[in-house]
């Protein structure tokens, strides 16, 4: 067992305890972001060696064409997929640890079909409203879709998580349904256009997805870091999480609204991706056993490095025919889903 | 028990008058309204010189008579897995077997092309059986054992799973595929009349199956033990039942596309009215379900006219809300 790095302040009224391994895993996945990056900017239907990537990336007089593809096409999806990625993984991992149940997933529970049927609704009904607003009405969609949940699963004797998954569930199908109802009705090229987007596409990402999404990520990073220490305590139930002095009531709604934006700002930008919120977490828990707040950066490394290679490996195995990363994502997170079925015992206390 | 035998009557017949009513409405409605007494000379006295009657009887009548086919055998397979695994919950769309179906259907039409049409009820029957093995498989396998929520979400994770890679070989193969697309939203067309002889069989034998062990569920679900403490064959009984569901799923599957929460909803409903007697439930669910989803097609049909909804949605919209209420209520 190495040592684990502790960090304190001067005065000792702080300190902070950083287990070695969950570093050295932490840079590794960053490596590996890294490396996923220089690979989607090589590959596909117009090649490029690495030097070549090199040479565009300082913009080093190279081939034009390689060029416009790298900067126009590659370079924007790559990093959008990552964001997207780690987005969903945070808000798996956040959902996971407040329901303190393994199963919680984003797009299990309906918040993500929630924030694509808000999506849906808005280009199909009123495509006047500007794109930077999308966000916004993802996450008004999945909020009021997770309070509708929570409302249903709560009250009678207390509430437990088989409920609220099985309210999920419903839910989910539910909107689903409403949402290709909508696309039934509305004009078909704003259908076709919400369509491609339905299928969890990053194919059509630009930089404007990128500022877009990388403001959304880095405003909400520092919140949930901040919030991490709540997070901790509510881990272990919530007499506990009392005990220790957080208050329950307002931790747990905080806590569900930021797992709800993460969840609905990764969706306005690519579509629901499914499972990526459920696999992330347990990824990371296998590696390396840490405290909530690492934990939570493994996570979104994770995610970003599962949707950066469910998307090269979903445009580059068929081509010219390009799969969309959220079925990659699904053909890879439903064994894990059904092998944490199998294993789990699914707590009975939310 | 005179009062008695007058009820059922009186039931009957409600259900028939229903039904009728559901039936002609149905066929009355659409892109051409057609009145309801030029409905009633068209079925009566058929004039190959009328339009009005050409349209009733080669494009109104079949999508009517599928509907309620398909809606029946739906709500019968769900009412005979509710009573076999004592699971409010269960149905052939909420457990896989839809999605297995479908999964078949399309794999089969990707190998055979159009040439599966004779044995597309086979092939969907496979499916859902594989589908419903392995999501009882994994759901026993669980800790707890086959609890609802396990079964849901096994069910969940392989429709999600087959979902995709369905989603995924559509558009690898876009021309051959698409003509699958429509289908496998779920609809109702009277098209797929010339599939009907080729379920007829499947449809015959599930449902004289059903109505067979209807009797004996009455018993399991009470237990496995109850029923074999009552002389009940325990292991035949499910061994017919679960042949009656495959086959009443793999023949809805083909003529109309995988339909959800029909099978959940009409059971339930059902035994407000009838009880626990699944003697009762499975006939009525039979009733209830073929006049359901006439009406719920009806209801696609007109609800954002002139465009139609699918009819799979409209069984999801109204269907979903009523699992949700059945977890809050039961669970």
């Amino acid at each position: 067992m190495k040592p684990d790095i502790i960090v304190r302040t001067p005065s000792q009224k702080l300190a902070l305890r950083l287990p070695v391994r969950a570093l050295w895993v932490l840079l590794g996945m960053m490596i590996a972001l890294l490396f996923i990056i220089g690979l989607s900017l090589m590959l596909g239907s117009y090649p490029l060696s690495a030097s070549q990537v090199l040479d565009i990336l300082w913009q080093r007089p190279a081939d034009e064409t390689g060029t416009t593809i790298v900067w126009e096409f590659r370079f924007p999806r790559v990093l959008v997929s990552i964001m997207v990625g780690a987005l969903l993984g945070l808000s798996g991992a956040t959902l996971q640890n407040i329901t303190r149940n393994p199963l919680a997933d984003p797009s299990l529970v309906g918040v993500s079909q929630g924030a694509g049927f808000a999506v849906v609704a808005l280009t199909v009904l009123m495509p006047e409203l500007g794109y930077y607003y999308r966000p916004l009405y993802a996450f008004g969609g999945a909020l009021v879709v997770a309070i509708i949940i929570q409302w249903i699963s709560a009250g009678r004797t207390g509430s437990s998580t088989m409920r609220f998954i099985l309210t999920g569930v419903g839910v989910a199908a539910f909107i689903s349904a409403g949402t290709s109802a909508l696309l039934t009705y509305g004009d078909i090229n704003r259908a076709t256009a919400a369509l491609g987007w339905l299928a969890g596409s990053v194919h059509a990402s630009n930089w404007q997805d990128v500022w877009l999404t990388s403001a959304c990520l880095f405003a909400l990073l520092p919140i949930l870091m901040w919030a991490s220490r709540p997070m901790a305590a509510m881990r272990m139930g919530p007499d506990t999480a009392t005990g220790l002095g957080v208050n329950v009531s307002i931790a747990r709604w905080g806590l569900i609204m930021l797992s709800v934006a993460l969840a609905a700002f990764a969706v306005a930008a690519v579509g629901p991706l499914g499972f990526v919120g459920l696999v992330a977490p347990h990824v990371t828990r296998r590696l390396t056993h840490s405290g909530v707040g690492v934990h939570l950066l493994i996570t979104a490394a994770i995610g970003g490095l599962l949707v950066a290679v469910a998307d090269l490996f979903g445009r580059t195995a068929f081509a010219p025919v390009q799969i969309p990363a959220g079925l990659v994502t699904a053909i890879i997170g439903v064994p894990l889903f059904v092998w944490l079925i199998m294993r789990q015992q699914a707590r009975t206390e939310l | 028990m005179t009062i008695q035998k007058f009820g059922e009557v009186g039931r009957l017949g409600l259900m028939a008058v229903v039904i009728s009513l559901f039936f002609a409405l149905h066929i009355s409605i659409g892109a051409k309204a057609i009145p309801l007494s030029d409905v009633f000379t068209a079925l009566i006295a058929r004039d190959e010189t009328v339009f009005d009657h050409i349209v009733v009887w080669n494009l109104r009548m079949p999508r009517a008579l599928i509907a309620m086919v398909v809606g029946a055998a739906l709500a019968v397979s769900g009412a005979l897995m509710q009573g076999l695994t004592r699971n409010p919950l269960a149905d052939p769309g909420l457990l896989g077997l839809l999605a297995g179906a479908s999964f078949a259907v399309v794999v089969g039409f990707g190998i055979w092309g159009s040439a599966i049409v004779p044995i597309m009820p086979l092939v969907a029957a496979g499916g859902a059986l594989a589908a419903s093995a392995l999501v009882f498989w994994i759901a026993s396998s669980a800790p707890g054992g086959a609890r609802p929520l396990t079964l849901i979400l096994a069910g969940a994770a392989i429709t999600a799973f087959l979902g995709a890679i369905i989603a995924a070989v559509q558009l690898l193969d876009q021309d051959n595929f698409d003509q699958l697309r429509v289908w496998l939203t779920g609809t109702i067309n009277g098209n797929r009349m010339s599939y009907m002889m080729w379920c007829l069989p499947w449809l015959l034998v599930g449902f004289l199956v059903s109505f067979a062990v209807a009797r004996q569920i009455t018993s399991l679900a009470m237990g496995d033990e109850v029923a074999i403490g009552l002389g009940v064959n325990v292991a035949q009984v499910k061994i017919l039942s679960l042949i009656a569901v495959v086959a009443l799923t793999a023949s809805a599957v083909t003529l109309s596309g995988p339909l959800g929460f029909i099978g959940l909803v009409i059971p339930h409903a059902v035994r407000l009215f009838v009880g626990t007697d699944y003697r009762f439930v499975v006939p009525y669910s039979a009733l209830v379900g073929a006049a359901y989803l006439l009406f719920v097609d009806i209801v696609a049909r007109i609800a954002l006219a002139p465009i139609e909804i699918s009819t799979g949605l409209v069984t999801s919209l109204l269907g979903a809300p009523f699992f949700v209420w059945l977890v809050r209520a039961k669970l």
